[in-house]
């Protein structure tokens, strides 16, 4: 028989006493920092050579449609992460190589230029919203701009 | 009935190994030279795996695979309404048919899988051939891939039965699970609580007993933060250490498939069938794969000190202001616990640990809006047909995708526009040098660094919904781990909340290809962890 079994609390014999900082969490300004130097994350800085987000061109880019609603809905939040993500100007990063990927992986991992067949065929056209033999029907394409 | 769960007095007497682990024959995949003394020692030594005591029962013809199939597609089906884990869960007759097989294979006295009879759940962004696999997203709703995830492939080939697929944040975008496109899936241990994310459904199919094993992905924390809000254990192996085909992109240079288990064992036993070089993943790893299940010191040879020598570090950055005071309480207890077994605990510093969270979100949104354009309703998944295909593209696209994604691909696009680039993706992946670096001298001092795995015990379902900067913040503790590719483990720990409690896990993180050593340390600590028992009380609502 499996009996359900409460755990017991958390702490034995370890002194305590930290302020518990999640209980100053404000839900509308959002977090508070966890470390001096990131106190200044709710810092809204915009730098002079970047506008701030234009939704409505974003979608645009993005291709993916959006109503007023969205855009009135999507531009405080996404103006808010990004104004975060510009915390990162502050930084001193001269002379700091980017990392293009973890340095775990040891880049060779070439494989003959060989082509080879992929044996489930009907089962990737089965996926394909319109076909039509043997073409994957798509409507015109129109010109823009 | 799963032998996991008895009294720890019971469990004591059954280990009678005199000697260490006897050297096991392997393959690359875990085969059993002699397959029932083999097990039955394995059994004895770790009879609180789950998939050892399968194993056992299996070769002991105690109990056959079809029982043990039932029994576990039983329990799924009574928690499912409470929990809701599962987006797919397979045909029963197909899940009894593969366990028919398995106990033909018994009878003939055939060499079995290391896996065999093991009841696993695939989170939905993993690809399966004969499960639909949505990545919890409406756009993909039906989806059947052509192929198995490499992951998959290993383990079908070890074994393994397919129970069903796991619900997910859609795309792996989200920390709470409440961000699927289908269904919101709850915490085990109080069901108004989320069980975490992205990779929930995994973390409470196996929290709730509703399969042996699972797997998830891991980009920001995916499988480490569920494994702390469900009290299971959760891994995120090393970047380049599981084969990424097969899981649905979010970011390229992040991702990571991981697993949950019940105990440290199974997850090694399971990361053990799934990791390796995979000639169809350009960024998985030639480095060899140890076997981790017999690199795990048995409990009869532990003595006194088994972690002596180990050097601990407890990040310092991870223990103050932000964090939950009986968090912080359970991580000093667990620095403690290791201290008395042996290991010398100090602290650590990571100066540059609060900038990986925005950096993080730069790179993942970035990589994301990019990974994300293949969803475009012409080859695969939902098509909103349109005259004209622009139209096509955006109204497929709009009507697939949820909130959160349409907003992370938007961001992602912002930071990605030209000229755009230095400000925010360059910078970010400068921050990711440095965090690399301060990893890698932290690791020179130490053999593992410790922290939370997340800042809070799981939240309510609903509180974090409006305020994704708030979602955002709860990352802290895990997303470092992933910018610098480095593996982690995530082990129960204690709990918080008096009455209602809810579990908390230790998060450990090793050097590059380490898990061997963190899954020993992370035995060790399991199995001296005096007085916890992480079942959570649902399991009590499903009648077992």
């Amino acid at each position: 028989m499996i009996t359900s079994v409460i755990g017991f609390g958390a702490a034995s014999g370890v002194a305590a006493a930290r302020m518990a900082g999640w209980a100053r969490y404000s839900l509308h300004t959002g977090l508070r920092s966890y470390s001096p130097s990131s106190r200044r994350l709710f810092c809204s800085r915009t730098y002079a050579a970047l506008e701030p987000p234009n939704v409505h061109r974003l979608a645009e880019t993005a291709r993916i449609s959006v109503s007023p609603e969205e855009v009135e809905e999507f531009t405080p939040k996404i103006r808010q992460v990004v104004d975060w993500f510009g915390q990162l100007q502050a930084v001193d990063l001269e002379s700091i190589d980017p990392a293009l990927r973890v340095d775990t992986i040891v880049n060779d991992n070439l494989r003959e230029d060989v082509p080879e067949s992929f044996d489930n065929r009907p089962a990737m056209l089965a996926a394909v919203p319109s076909f039509e033999e043997p073409y994957i029907k798509v409507p015109r394409v129109l010109n823009k701009e | 009935m799963p032998a996991a769960i008895q009294n720890p007095r019971v469990l004591l007497a059954q280990w009678r190994l005199p000697h260490p682990f006897p050297p096991l024959h392997y393959h690359r995949r875990l085969y059993f030279r002699s397959p029932t003394a083999a097990a039955a020692a394995a059994a004895n030594s770790f009879s609180h795996s789950e998939i050892l005591s399968i194993r056992e029962s299996l070769l002991s013809r105690s109990k056959k695979a079809v029982e043990i199939a039932s029994e576990y597609l039983e329990r799924l089906r009574l928690a499912e309404p409470t929990v809701r884990s599962f987006l797919h869960v397979a045909e029963t007759e197909e899940v009894l048919k593969q366990a028919e097989e398995v106990d033909r294979a018994v009878e003939r006295g055939e060499s079995l899988g290391p896996l065999a009879g093991v009841l696993v759940g695939v989170k939905d962004n993993i690809c399966t051939a004969d499960m639909p696999s949505t990545g919890g997203s409406r756009i993909l709703e039906g989806y059947r891939p052509a192929f198995d995830a490499t992951a998959v492939q290993r383990l079908r080939e070890s074994g393994a039965i397919l129970i069903g697929k796991t619900n997910l944040d859609e795309f792996g975008m989200g920390s709470t699970t409440e961000g699927s496109g289908f269904q919101v899936t709850a915490n085990p241990w109080d069901v108004s609580r989320v069980p975490g994310g992205s990779s929930g459904g995994s973390a409470a199919a196996v929290s709730a007993r509703q399969c042996v094993v699972s797997l998830g992905s891991d980009t920001g924390g995916s499988v480490r933060q569920p494994a702390s809000f469900c009290g299971v254990v959760g891994v995120k192996p090393t970047y380049g250490r599981v084969s990424r085909f097969g899981l649905m992109a979010y970011a390229s240079s992040l991702d990571a498939i991981g697993c949950f288990g019940s105990s440290v064992v199974d997850s090694a036993i399971i990361l053990n069938a799934i990791s390796g070089h995979d000639r169809l993943d350009a960024t998985s790893s030639k480095h060899d794969v140890p076997d981790y299940v017999t690199e795990l010191i048995s409990t009869d040879n532990m003595g006194s000190k088994p972690l002596k020598g180990t050097r601990v570090g407890v990040i310092r950055e991870t223990l103050g202001e932000g964090v939950e005071g009986e968090i912080i309480s359970s991580i000093q207890a667990a620095a403690s616990h290791l201290e008395e077994l042996g290991a010398v605990v100090s602290e650590a510093s990571l100066p540059s640990f609060s900038l990986g969270l925005p950096a993080y979100y730069i790179l993942a949104t970035s990589e994301s809006s990019s990974n994300l354009s293949r969803y475009d309703g012409i080859r695969y998944g939902k098509q909103v047909p349109e005259d004209e295909l622009a139209s096509l593209y955006g109204n497929s696209r709009a009507s697939g995708f949820g909130c959160e994604v349409k907003m992370r691909i938007l961001m992602g696009t912002y930071a990605l526009s030209a000229g755009y680039y230095d400000a925010y993706y360059k910078r970010a992946q400068q921050v990711r040098s440095l965090v690399q670096r301060s990893f890698k001298e932290a690791l020179d001092e130490n053999h593992i660094l410790i922290s939370p795995a997340a800042p809070s015990a799981a939240y309510m379902i609903g509180e974090k919904i409006n305020d994704p900067l708030a979602m955002y913040a709860g990352d802290i503790m895990t997303v470092n781990v992933n910018l610098a590719g480095l593996p982690a483990l995530v082990v129960p720990c204690g709990f918080v909340g008096g009455l209602s409690p809810l579990p908390v896990g230790l998060q450990m993180i090793g050097a590059a290809f380490d898990e061997g050593r963190l899954f020993r340390v992370g035995h060790v600590f399991e199995r001296t962890l005096k007085g916890h028992r992480f079942v959570p009380p649902t399991m009590a609502l499903s009648g077992c």
